[in-house]
């Protein structure tokens, strides 16, 4: 300011002198380790907090953090020892206690002193890289305390204890095995896990081997998986009350492989308690429970489903090889439906609606269904069974359900070519005796027939069902242009059918009774008069009849016959005996058939309208027939002889799978054809794969009838082969 | 010409330069002998052997000698005639061979036709040439090539005019004979099994198929293969071998 010259006026910092005391840091220190000192036992209300954070401020920004840092870890060490001790002096239950308490306390001091010497932790330790006064303060407790010589090992094995004694039954203090274990975690889960974590799994892997082979030896499977459940439950609400929920998963596992994954095949296999006697009896909740827990474990539910699935196929195959329940093929079925029912019934309450289950199902009924050869067959004896009288009077939701259920063994069936052909026959009767339930019932399944089949295989039913409605119309037509004409004489109702699509096998025509012979002759030449260029057959061999008959002592019935047994009836208005051969021949009726008719008219308990001589059972070439005058019936109406479907016999089975391989013959052809037509060439393993998929709704082709089939192609140049590869074939356009 | 390489095209050249003959021949002969030089001239010749001038007149005369008196062709009659001529026995199987050569069309008759070119290809115009060509002829039936040929050719020699497939009886006799000149130990099975399982016609492709089967898999079977596609009958022919123990299957 002395000088005279221009000068910039510059404002320099105030530079405070402060002198300091060389003893300032120890003296300010000390300061702080009494308040130190004072928060561990207890004595922190007497403190300023501002004053003590002053001087921890002051310390650092002197350059004294170093000193400070060091002193709270001398400090903080010397009372965690003591505190250390403190806690293994405790005794038996205490000692929990006291390290809990004791933890508490620290928790709360390490929270003041952080508070304390926060200006530290935020500018001296990160520059510095030492760790923060929290975690420095877990980590002296842990060093000092936890892991202390006399602590560590008490304090897992007390813990262990504790939970041993949980799992036999002991009600614990679970509060304090909670706050214990948050400490361990606090510390850090490398501690969690060593210290505590793994040896609880090893010791409980321990417990639960010893236990769950006590359990085996002396329960039974169902009460085995409930000690079980129970155990992996309570392991479960374990670790949501006082473990690491990540525990959860480690412990389960342990019980699972001990309890569950180690004794697996002895539990499905126990004798009279495994899962066959569970199966069988419909232990639904036992099915349950065992699901549930196999579910849990590597295989479990690959090992049920095996054991299901072979118990099932022998099961299966023991039914329908069974010549007992052969006998009556409707039982058969049932038993089947039953069968089905009764796994879909578990599937859905027991296993969860499993889809592997539901497919191990399909495949062992596939299977066993397809064992026996007449499978095919008695499924549509079934339906011919409950489409006759079977349904009566049931809803129609009912009936769509048990048709459904048919459907789904229908679709079992390798050979459904087969089922086709025996149910066009049992539709062909049925339609023809009036003698089904319910039409819509019929056609229902006709209709589910389609979609499962395609248009192919119902077209020629639908056929039939039309041919029935136009015959109705017909003789509405017939009646209204001849009825005047026809007075007194027999009625007629016609069922006139298309050839193509009735299963009806050529029928050698028979005399029919005079009395019937104007009224058949006008309903030709109607008809033919309205449709030129057809041409009719009698089926003889088909119809039904209703005759009013007086016997001996003036009874009057009304007899319902088949045509046979009408036009040998009515051969007794002229004669009351004739024998046997002039009875072929003034009716022509085909031998076997004639003598089926005549045994329905004369051996049959109370049916015997007629009687024969001898009193034998079949019908010898020279017995005599006789009117039967004394023949008497509680009803007026009597039904003789029924054109039921029955059982075939064997000769008759073997005519029907001599048609059903026949047919197959051109479908296997027709395949062969359109294959190779689009490949050109191709090799005969390849052929056959091809063939078969190409078939398989229908049926399943033989490789032998394959290998026919091409032969036969290539005798008629429609195929040849390679040259140089033998096993190859080529299309010849 | 245009697709083989230098050295070939060479070779061609040599070839007709030395021995005269046409390209085409060349090539022929070149290409059986895997271009051989050497191997070629051989085939050439020994076929020149064969392809030598037959007199077209003396061939008439031939055919004249045994045609049948009503119609143009030589029926059993003029054969069995040759036969003697030939001092061979109708049954030989050198019979076979000769109507090979002529492309008969069905046995026990000879067009004109067939026999004046079978004659030519032979290089034939005499009954001496005839009777030397004999041997030759027998030889040709080592050949495997030639004898697969001339066994498929028996099928639709041997069956009747019109039918697909060949009558049983005759099937049998010709395999008979066949396969006594070409060994197979079980053809005596197989024409019992024949007798007694099938009794039907034998179709074409069964007829080739066995010799394949002769050819390929041997009399114990330890190489046959179920699916082989080995027409049905074969297979069943198998069966029928180890169901009645005459093979083990190992």
């Amino acid at each position: 300011m002395s000088n005279q010259k221009k000068r910039t006026f510059q404002i320099e910092a105030f530079k405070h002198r402060v002198v300091v005391d060389p003893k300032y840091a120890e003296k300010t220190w000390k300061i702080l380790e009494h308040a130190i000192h004072e928060i561990y036992n207890h004595n922190a209300s007497g403190l300023s907090f501002e004053e003590l954070y002053r001087n921890a401020y002051n310390m650092v920004l002197h350059k004294f953090g170093d000193k400070l840092y060091y002193g709270l870890v001398a400090t903080m060490t010397a009372h965690l020892k003591e505190i250390s001790k403190s806690i293994e002096a405790a005794q038996g239950g205490s000692f929990l206690e006291e390290l809990n308490r004791k933890w508490t306390d620290h928790n709360k001091a390490l929270q003041m002193i952080r508070d304390i010497l926060m200006y530290m932790d935020r500018t001296f330790v990160p520059t510095t890289h030492k760790t923060t006064v929290h975690d420095l303060g877990l980590n002296l407790w842990k060093e000092h305390v936890v892991h202390s010589v006399n602590i560590q090992t008490r304090l897992l094995n007390t813990l262990l204890d504790l939970i041993l004694r949980e799992r036999t039954g002991e009600v614990i203090n679970r509060g304090l095995m909670r706050n214990i274990i948050n400490m361990l975690m606090d510390l850090g889960s490398s501690v969690y896990q060593e210290d505590f974590e793994k040896p609880f799994l090893d010791v409980s892997s321990d417990f639960y081997r010893v236990e769950s082979q006590q359990f085996i030896e002396c329960c039974d499977c169902g009460d085995y998986l409930k000690k079980a459940e129970r155990r992996l439950n309570e392991e479960i609400e374990r670790v949501s009350h006082y473990l690491d929920a990540k525990s959860e998963s480690k412990i389960t596992e342990v019980v699972e492989k001990e309890m569950i994954a180690n004794h697996m095949q002895r539990l499905v296999h126990m004798e009279n308690s495994g899962l066959v006697k569970m199966l069988l009896d419909d232990k639904y909740e036992d099915l349950g429970r065992m699901y549930n827990l196999f579910r849990r474990v590597d295989n479990g539910l690959s090992t049920l489903k095996e054991v299901m699935t072979s118990h099932l196929r022998d099961t299966g195959k023991q039914l329908v090889t069974d010549p007992e329940r052969l006998k009556d093929p409707v039982e058969f079925v049932q038993r089947l439906l039953d069968e089905k029912d009764k796994y879909d019934k578990i599937i859905h309450l027991a296993f969860n609606n499993d889809k592997s289950f539901q497919n191990a199902l399909n495949s062992s009924f596939e299977y066993f269904m397809n064992l026996n050869a007449r499978s095919p067959e008695f499924i549509s004896l079934f339906v011919d069974d409950k489409l006759r009288k079977g349904l009566k009077g049931v809803s129609e939701e009912d009936v769509e359900i048990v048709l459904d259920k048919v459907m789904m063994l229908f679709r079992y069936l390798q050979e459904k070519d087969v089922f086709e052909k025996y149910y066009k026959q049992h539709l062909a009767k049925r339609l023809l005796s009036g003698k089904t339930v319910s039409d819509d019932a019929e056609r229902s399944l006709v209709v589910k027939l389609k979609t499962e089949c395609g248009y192919q295989f119902t077209s020629k039913l639908e056929g039939m069902f039309s041919d029935m409605k136009t015959s109705v119309d017909t003789m509405q037509g017939f009646y209204a242009s001849q009825g005047a004409d026809l007075g007194d004489g027999p009625t007629l109702t016609v069922q006139v059918l298309t050839t193509g699509h009735w299963p009806t096998q050529p029928c050698p025509p028979c005399n029919l009774p005079s009395e019937l012979l104007p009224i058949c002759e006008k309903f030709r030449s109607y008809y033919l008069g309205t449709h030129t260029g057809r041409r009719l057959t009698w089926q003889t061999n088909m119809g039904t009849a209703d005759i009013k008959a007086t016997f001996g002592k003036g009874q009057k019935h009304e007899l319902n016959v088949s045509t046979y047994q009408m036009c040998v009836i009515m051969l007794f208005n002229n004669t009351d005996q004739l024998t046997y051969k002039e009875i072929e021949q003034a009716t022509e009726i085909p031998a076997l058939d004639l003598k089926r008719c005549l045994q329905s008219l004369a051996c049959v308990k109370g049916k015997n309208i007629l009687r024969k001589e001898p009193m034998s059972k079949d019908i010898g070439e020279n017995d005599v027939i006789l009117f039967n005058e004394k023949f008497s019936s509680k009803f007026y109406k009597v039904k003789i002889g029924t054109v039921v479907a029955q059982k075939e016999s064997e000769p008759e089975k073997q005519e029907t799978r001599q048609r059903v391989e026949e047919d197959r013959k051109p479908q296997i052809e027709a395949a062969i054809v359109r294959i190779m037509k689009s490949r050109k060439v191709l090799d005969h393993n390849n052929i056959i794969t091809e063939v078969t998929k190409q078939l398989q709704s229908r049926f399943l082709p033989n490789p032998v009838e394959i290998k026919k089939r091409i032969e036969s192609l290539i005798e008629r140049d429609f195929l040849e082969r390679d040259n140089v590869d033998r096993k190859l074939y080529r299309y010849l356009a | 010409m245009n697709k083989l390489g230098r050295g070939h095209r060479d070779k061609v050249h040599q070839f007709v330069a030395i021995t005269g003959a046409s390209e085409d021949v060349a090539l022929k002969a070149l290409k059986a002998s895997e271009w051989h030089l050497e191997g070629a001239f051989d085939v050439f010749y020994s076929q020149l052997q064969l392809r030598s001038k037959t007199d077209n007149r003396r061939l008439e005369e031939l055919y004249n000698r045994y045609r049948d008196p009503y119609a143009d062709m030589i029926t059993a009659d003029g054969i069995t005639y040759l036969c003697n001529d030939l001092m061979v026995d109708p049954q030989d199987i050198v019979m076979l061979v000769l109507s090979w050569h002529m492309k008969a069309a069905t046995m026990c008759e000879y067009s004109k036709q067939e026999f004046i070119s079978g004659l030519q290809s032979l290089g034939i115009d005499s009954l001496e040439k005839f009777r030397d060509r004999i041997p030759y002829m027998r030889n040709e039936l080592k050949d495997e090539h030639k004898f697969r040929e001339i066994y498929n050719f028996s099928f639709a020699w041997a069956k009747e005019k019109g039918q697909k497939s060949l009558a049983l009886d005759t099937a049998i006799g010709m395999w008979q004979l066949l396969f006594d000149e070409r060994k197979w130990p079980l053809i005596e099975h197989w024409c019992q099994f024949l007798q007694v399982r099938h009794n039907k016609a034998i179709s074409r492709d069964t007829w080739s198929q066995l010799l394949e089967f002769v050819r390929n898999v041997d009399p114990q079977l330890s190489n046959y293969d179920s699916e082989g596609a080995w027409p049905y009958l074969i297979d069943e022919f198998v069966e029928y071998l180890l169901e009645n123990c005459i093979v083990q299957r190992g």
